[in-house]
């Protein structure tokens, strides 16, 4: 089936648009099935065919070369991996491109970050204004000719931002700040205690009931991607700790893959596979118990997090043998690991597992059958599995509407083909059933963690001296996070550091797909909404 | 009044065993430093530590600033928790000020102190340290600190709490602030203990013990 999609919407991209390139990819080396650069005015029947052939938008964003911009878009298909990659060239001198927002609703955020980031114009956008910068700032940070702010600035930048006291905030109340009336705007964050982090949504509201509400990003951005511009690709590791601070393994893995694909070295034995599995499982774990203990301390049950902080400092314990860290992991190495897990840590794997299950029995018996938390979760926050699709969402809140999509099946990396597990699934799709997916979730992690420890084999796990440097390419790679398919999209120029890295997190695009959900909503159902997506601030900010 | 027996002009010498006032601040102390309220406020990676030290293991109820509270008006501790972004540079700056005093800051981890792994020359995107904008009492280092580190900043603060000094540092390049039109030395909301200090005692003189020969 999807090998005639394939065909399809290639034979249609040669001969309808008459694309200049149409190149097979070395899927094994650079994650990309098929590249097409079609012409700049074509790029929205192209969009448009890629959404009737049930694509979704993977991940948009522009690299800037010398001679010109380039659009990079990232299709791919929930049914089976083709991941098919759509550049169109952008001009200097022009510096615009049509936006494609009308067709696919990921595409929004996306451009609008392109236009932070690189200045470029998107014809008909419908709300084309900065994301994640401050609204007065003048630069375009991830252009090559950007060289850095001078010493000094960011107080400089600060002060005027704290003197103007805009930032948004007087103008995006509108005139209508006078008494009475049926509409008005409620900020919510970005201080607040059930955001996560610094996240802030303008709320319009009709007495209780929310009309529609915009997030506004921005409040945590780290500058990760132009960092990682400016360091060798050894020095990028702790980036991928801090990125989503909850889950950092998984982004470890995605790092270790990409890199080690891209340079053509395998792992040094299947020791360091069987580990990197058992980490990233047990940190997607402690991930969804942190959720779970959050997201019900939002509802406004304190038990949960009592519970769920007790069980997450187990596993900390355990992961702390072998990392030497409690959150920000730099544990995976290209070819290896930073050493070799300790003895004691399988027997006290094999300990916390009987505990563990009958704690699950616990929260089921506290949280799942509990007739308050049902009826406040329960047909709220309703997502359908087609705007899911349309906004790009991953992990369990797209398993939630019934998508049966995870990357660990989808996209088969590591050993997780030779490991037997099933892939979560719901169909309701509202905050109870994605709490139902992420708590099956941890059973099925756990499933893993037991197969993994039992057929544990011995090796090395480092490997000898490595090249410095990456071959010349574009390189993909994509793994299930805890809250979904993070993806890399490495440009390397075959210098010591990255030419373009993009980080396509999940989160960005989950909560994006809030704009669908909010509007119908009661004020205080916000928080369950929100909270039942899973969003890391840092990690939407980057 | 008592008379010095020994001196009856000597007016400058404060008398012994009056009832002494500013032992209440002291008590006061005693009761803030015992009973912070901190802002329930998290930026980045530390916040999560921040909910571990305040979760089931390591309590920090038992130093007694255990009740985080939503709200800036209620609270007295800010624990910056994360790295500075600019963009919310104003947000914390309000959240500040809205505090009523005495108030404290504690800096937890690299990012809050001096800029952490996100410091690099031409850096576009941080405020590198929060003592740029707001005095910092206490700075915790660590990418993220653990939860025992934040527990030894907390008795840190309580000890200068106890010691009558509330008054948090600035980095070098100090902020003008133009919101704040309080002559300089009332800015920031110091505590009035440190007006108030009680007159050091003169020193009895040291008699010389008579050798016995």
């Amino acid at each position: 089936m999807a090998a005639i999609l394939e065909k399809d919407i290639k034979a249609w991209l040669l001969e309808v648009v008459k694309a200049d390139e149409l190149n097979k990819k070395d899927v094994k080396k650079t994650g990309i099935h098929f590249e097409a650069i079609v012409p700049t005015s074509k790029i929205r029947d192209v969009a448009k065919e890629f959404l009737n052939q049930g694509y979704f938008l993977e991940s948009l964003t522009a690299v800037d070369f010398a001679e010109c911009f380039e659009a990079v878009y990232h299709f791919n298909h929930w049914k089976e991996l083709r991941r098919g990659c759509v550049k169109i060239l952008v001009t200097k001198e022009e510096n615009k491109a049509p936006s494609i927002s009308s067709i696919y609703k990921s595409a929004n955020w996306f451009e609008r970050e392109i236009y932070d980031m690189f200045g470029i114009t998107f014809i008909d956008h419908p709300n084309l204004k900065r994301i994640l910068l401050p609204e007065s700032s003048t630069i375009h940070p991830l252009l090559k000719s950007f060289k850095g702010e001078p010493a000094g600035s960011d107080v400089e930048q600060c002060l005027k931002l704290i003197n103007e006291d805009k930032e948004g905030f007087e103008i995006l109340y509108p005139q209508s700040v006078t008494h009475h009336q049926k509409d008005y705007y409620l900020n919510l964050g970005p201080q607040h205690p059930s955001t996560h982090g610094v996240l802030r949504i303008l709320l319009h509201l009709a007495g209780e009931r929310v009309l529609d509400g915009e997030p506004i990003l921005g409040y945590s951005h780290r500058h990760h991607e132009k960092m990682m511009e400016i360091q060798s690709y050894l020095a990028c590791w702790p980036n991928m700790g801090r990125l989503d601070y909850v889950g950092a393994m998984s982004y470890n893995f995605a790092y270790a893959i990409l890199i080690e694909k891209a340079m053509g070295i395998a792992p040094a034995s299947p020791r360091v596979e069987y580990i990197r599995v058992l980490t990233t499982e047990l940190n997607r774990i402690t991930s969804h118990l942190l959720w779970m203990g959050t997201f019900l301390l939002d509802l406004g049950a304190f038990t949960p997090f009592f519970y769920g902080f007790d069980d997450r400092e187990k596993i900390l314990d355990i992961l702390e043998m072998a990392t030497g860290e409690r959150l920000t992991y730099d544990y995976f190495r290209f070819g290896g690991l930073d050493k070799d897990i300790p003895a004691e840590m399988i027997p006290a794997i094999k300990e916390f597992i009987p505990h563990f299950k009958k704690r699950l029995k616990d929260y089921d018996a506290l949280i799942t059958k509990n007739i308050i938390f049902k009826k406040r979760t329960r047909n709220l926050g309703y997502l359908t599995k087609e705007n899911a699709l349309a906004y790009g969402v991953t992990g369990p809140c797209l398993r939630a509407t019934g998508v049966p999509m995870d990357l660990r099946r989808h996209e088969p990396y590591s050993i997780y083909p030779e490991l037997d597990f099933e892939i979560v699934t719901a169909t309701d799709g509202d905050a109870y059933s994605r709490y139902l997916v992420r708590m099956k979730e941890i059973e099925e992690s756990l499933k893993i963690i037991q197969q993994v420890i039992e057929k544990m084999p011995e090796g090395a796990t480092i490997l000898g001296k490595l090249p410095k440097n990456v071959p010349k390419g574009e390189y993909y790679t994509a793994v299930e996070a805890a809250r979904g398919s993070f993806g890399m999209y490495l440009v390397s120029d075959g210098t010591l550091n990255p030419y373009r890295l993009k980080l396509r997190t999940p989160s960005f695009s989950n909560l994006n797909s809030i704009i669908e959900i909010l509007p119908g909503c009661l004020v205080s159902d916000v928080v369950a909404v929100l909270g039942s997506i899973d969003i890391v601030l840092p990690e939407i900010d980057r | 009044m008592e008379i010095n027996p020994a001196n009856p002009l000597d007016t400058q010498t404060p008398p012994p065993g009056l009832v002494n006032l500013f032992r209440v601040e002291d008590v006061l102390n005693l009761a803030r430093a015992n009973s912070l309220w901190p802002l329930t406020f998290g930026l980045a990676c530390c916040a999560i530590e921040l909910m571990a030290g305040g979760a089931s293991r390591f309590d920090l109820d038992r130093f007694g600033a255990g009740v985080f509270r939503p709200s800036p008006r209620q609270a007295d501790l800010m624990i910056v928790a994360g790295t500075i972004s600019r963009k919310m540079v104003p947000c914390i700056k309000t959240l500040y000020d809205q505090m009523p005093s005495p108030k404290y800051v504690i800096a937890l981890g690299g990012c809050a102190t001096g800029g952490g792994p996100f410091k690099y020359p031409g850096q576009y995107g941080i405020l590198e340290g929060m003592d740029k904008i707001i005095p910092v009492n206490v700075y915790i280092p660590g990418c993220p600190p653990r939860p025992e580190a934040l527990i030894a900043g907390i008795l840190e603060l309580q000890k200068q709490i106890l010691s009558g000094k509330t008054q948090g540092k600035m980095s070098p390049a100090v902020m003008h602030d133009s919101q704040d039109n309080r002559p300089a030395e009332y800015k920031n909301a110091i505590s009035r203990v440190e007006f108030r200090r009680p007159p050091a005692l003169p020193t009895p003189p040291v008699s010389p013990t008579p050798s016995q020969g």
